[in-house]
């Protein structure tokens, strides 16, 4: 299957310091994608790539096998709906933003009143439609511009920072139109977030920033600390590791990888911890616990193992992972 | 004083009573200026967005030429198209010298630079995330000039408006390249040039107060639409 994007020996520079690096990715079609890191990890700026607002530095970015030329061609360009940070809406109304866009993607006129009312019955704004656009809410303004984005009906749909500076029920919301988009619609969504719980749980799979470069770790329960002896010290607990480095400052868990039970496994799983469970929250259709082994720890769960462990906030847990899931760097 | 308070008085008169010969010269004048505004906005605005856009080889000179030519003298570019439109210049067979299309030409040339920094300022000082959304929404180069100038119309408009009021208050080009033909190519303000130097105070006291109440008209359709742009 050809890939939606390749990525080959891609560097970025800001101020002569390289702010992303890249030297190989393959982003697969039809698939939930995010983009996780801390801010300034190079989120945004991987985005724009693949959104081709900006172009690389060095090496070659491909969109569907197709090589990048400085130009896209219309069919290209239609390819892809992009959605920023912080979305801008031009003035006017929310139905004459989504028909604009719309118009620019070359889309005939006899199309567009069609298309821009599919587009906003998908994110629900149709009830909004007349409202002038700089009336909207944040949550609103969102999905104003994620109507806006796949009204030409994109392959691949780019979200950067979808979730941010949104209340609890608008980011569920957007969860559930992402889903929808992701998993009913069959598009490539690709997503930034810095919440990598959310980004874990959405996506099925993840691109982990960190510093512009990508890592194989998931980025939930990271630490730092020194590796001496396939024992991984991070000042407070020691990880047995499999030993295959000789030099790292970071531990990284797979939160899929832990284990949680009420006692001791006895199992052979070299690392068990035990700790107090202090938060349990649901994100799309799975639990997220968090657990204090004098380090932080996340782990995720299915509805069902919530059910049959009967977890309440404190109770005593014990947790367990191979030396295997690990990842140093 | 009685001198003053008279002529004042009779100035008065010739507008309110609508004097013909006054309402003639307003008239060529509003008219000559609002189509050198006009043709020098439609290539300005667009030159402006363009160059805001784009970044290129020699920007920043182009930028320092374009300062430095809004503070031109008017009758310097008299001279030139005086130059260039006389009998033995280059365009001398176009004939435009003393027609009101030399005198647009002139005036167009005056506030083109001031149009098109505008313009540059306008780009610029929009929101920062108006160019990307529209490329990223499949914008084409012509497309993104059409979009981002209706996106900053009033500050366009508002240039427009700054350059007519530029060109309806200048002198020294129309005076060379119009010729101050009564009827044809006076303006308001080669007119109250001729008309105080022939002892005609009134009538150029008439004019200097239309051309005060056009150039309060300007500024108050400027801050109008300051205010609706906010």
């Amino acid at each position: 299957m050809t890939p939606a994007y390749l990525l080959n020996k891609i560097k970025v520079f800001h101020q002569s310091q390289c702010n992303l690096d890249i030297p190989h990715l393959v982003i697969e079609p039809n698939q939930c994608v995010a983009i996780l890191g801390d801010n300034g990890a190079g989120k945004s700026t991987l985005l724009n790539l693949l959104a081709y607002l900006s172009k690389p530095d060095e090496g070659e970015l491909s969109l569907m096998g197709q090589q990048s030329k400085p130009r896209l061609s219309t069919l290209q360009r239609r390819s892809i709906g992009y959605v920023s940070q912080q979305p801008f809406l031009l003035t006017g109304s929310l139905y004459n933003n989504v028909a604009l866009a719309l118009k620019l993607q070359g889309i005939s006129s006899s199309q567009r009143p069609k298309l821009t009312d599919r587009a906003l019955q998908q994110v629900n704004l149709t009830h909004l439609a007349s409202k002038p656009a700089y009336t909207l809410s944040g949550g609103e303004l969102k999905r104003a511009a994620i109507a806006r984005a796949i009204a030409h009906e994109p392959q691949i749909l780019l979200l950067d920072e979808p979730f941010s500076h949104l209340d609890q029920s608008h980011i569920q919301h957007l969860e559930l139109i992402i889903e929808d988009l992701a998993y009913q619609s069959g598009k490539t969504v690709i997503f930034s977030t810095h919440d990598r719980l959310q980004g874990v749980a959405l996506a099925d799979t993840t691109i982990n920033l960190i510093k512009g470069q990508i890592t194989k770790s998931p980025l939930l329960n990271v630490f730092q600390g020194q590796l001496d002896d396939r024992i991984f010290n991070t000042g407070k607990l020691c990880i047995y590791t499999s030993g295959q480095l000789l030099k790292a400052n970071h531990v990284a868990i797979d939160p899929h990888e832990i284990i949680i039970s009420t006692s001791v496994l006895d199992s052979s799983m070299r690392n068990h911890f035990s700790g107090r469970l202090t938060t349990i929250s649901e994100e799309a259709g799975t639990i997220h616990l968090t657990i204090d082994c004098k380090e932080r720890f996340y782990a995720i769960i299915s509805i069902e193992s919530l059910q049959s462990l009967n977890l309440s906030i404190g109770d005593n847990l014990c947790l367990s992972f191979k030396s295997t899931a690990l990842t140093l760097f | 004083m009685s001198f003053f308070a008279d002529s004042f008085s009779a100035a008065i008169d010739l507008i309110t009573t609508f004097d013909p010969a006054l309402y003639q010269v307003v008239f060529n004048s509003v008219s000559i200026s609002l189509m050198a505004a006009t043709t020098a906005g439609v290539l300005a605005i667009p030159a402006g967005i363009l160059m805001a856009l784009n970044q290129f080889l020699g920007k920043q000179l182009v930028q320092n030429i374009l300062n430095t030519l809004m503070a031109l003298p008017t009758v310097l570019i008299g001279l030139l198209l005086y130059g260039l439109f006389s009998r033995l210049g280059p365009l001398g067979h176009l004939e435009l010298l003393y027609t009101p299309s030399a005198i647009i030409i002139a005036q167009a040339l005056l506030i083109f630079p001031i149009m098109m920094n505008l313009a540059i300022a306008a780009v610029t000082t929009a929101d920062p995330r108006l160019v990307p959304t529209l490329i990223s929404l499949g914008a084409k180069p012509l497309a993104l000039v059409i979009q981002v100038a209706k996106q900053t119309r009033f500050i366009m408009l508002a240039a427009v408006i700054t350059g007519f009021g530029r060109a309806i208050g200048e002198v020294g080009a129309a005076m060379m390249v119009g010729g101050n033909i009564e009827g044809y190519t006076r303006t308001m303000t080669t007119a109250i040039a001729l008309e105080t130097g022939k002892g005609e105070f009134e009538v150029g006291l008439a004019l200097g107060l239309l051309l005060l109440l056009i150039a309060f008209l300007v500024n108050f359709i400027l801050s109008w639409l300051q205010q609706e742009y906010r």
